[in-house]
């Protein structure tokens, strides 16, 4: 503790009581045996008590007038600083917003669960399907064609 | 107005309305500045009057309402508040070298110093400004002070050391430019 001196830092937190209590003991011992350091707390300290004079100049007393604006104000209900558009008002807002959620969730489900049936002509299912069959004979879903069934059948 | 609520008001005024008042005039070195942050911060207190505890400190309590009043205020205004406070490099061990309040500071004391020091209290920033009132002046701790002005207690040791920092060079730079 001996080997260095207080910072002027440490110094404030000691005169404001804010040192931990081991550091406190230990800053008050120093500043005992210290001259360098105890005249600069005593500089930290005047300081203090100068501003405190200063301060002290400074002292108001409230006028009646302004205590009897005070009363006449809280009896006074509160102003609102402006009123939103009607659709921003949350107590409107968030009815609104769901309503038209629903109304979109509604419309896609009635557009999903009953999609509009194809009006494709049957007809056209088996022209294609034959057409299918000539062009690629061979393929997964093509039928099989009656000689490649006829190897198959038992002889 | 119920009556529990006007009885508060009445209280608290009749009880810290001088205190607050000062303050709000201290923070604000303007008679007119301070007795609209005066009245705001009654009113609030009369609407908010059931969430005070008892127990706690009022005077913390309406400090806090002036200090977030006069911040949003000077915000609004884009003032100084958000000024950066000045960071104190200079050297804080002083073996070998006088701090730089101790040759001011004696001649302050043996002649007129508060003219200079109000002078360089004036040319701090609010916050600056607040954090001596609370510290200094008022004497509360630092951890009341985190409550006051919604900090953490480091901020608030931190930024009292350089704003001292800061007075000293001021009332320093005042009493030499006095010579």
């Amino acid at each position: 503790m001996n080997d260095r001196h207080l910072t002027p830092d440490e110094i404030v937190d000691y005169l404001h009581g804010e040192l931990p209590i081991t550091r406190d003991a230990a800053v008050a011992m120093h500043l005992a045996q210290c001259r360098t350091c105890a005249e600069a707390r005593e500089a930290e300290a005047a300081l203090t008590e100068m501003v405190r004079a200063v301060a002290q100049k400074q002292e108001r007393t409230v006028p009646s007038a302004m205590m009897s604006s005070i009363r006449a104000a809280a009896e006074r209900p509160p102003q609102r600083a402006s009123r939103p558009f009607w659709f921003a008002r949350p107590l409107v807002a968030l009815p609104v917003a769901l309503a038209a959620g629903l109304a979109i969730w509604l419309g896609m489900r009635s557009f999903t669960v009953n999609p509009p049936k194809p009006s494709i002509a049957a007809g056209y299912l088996v022209d294609r399907h034959a057409i299918t069959s000539a062009i690629a004979p061979f393929a997964d879903d093509a039928p099989i064609p009656p000689v490649f069934a006829s190897d198959n059948a038992p002889r | 107005m119920g009556t529990e609520q006007a009885a508060f008001l009445e209280r608290a005024i009749e009880q810290y309305g001088n205190a607050t008042y000062t303050f709000a005039f201290r923070l604000t070195h303007n008679e007119a500045d301070a007795r609209d942050l005066t009245q705001e911060a009654f009113l609030r207190v009369y609407r908010a009057w059931q969430s005070f505890k008892p127990g706690t400190s009022f005077l913390s309590w309406i400090y806090r309402i002036v200090t977030n009043l006069h911040r949003d205020e000077l915000r609004r205004r884009k003032g100084r508040y958000l000024e950066e406070i000045p960071e104190d490099h200079d050297t804080h061990y002083f073996g070998g070298e006088r701090p730089l309040a101790v040759a001011p500071i004696d001649d302050y004391v043996e002649s007129q110093f508060s003219e200079p020091l109000a002078r360089a209290l004036d040319e701090l920033g609010a916050e600056q400004r607040q954090i001596i009132l609370l510290a200094d002046v008022e004497g509360f701790s630092y951890q009341e002070i985190a409550g006051i002005i919604g900090c953490s207690v480091g901020t608030v040791r931190s930024r009292l050391h350089r704003t001292r920092g800061l007075l000293r060079r001021l009332v320093s730079a005042q009493m030499s430019s006095r010579r």
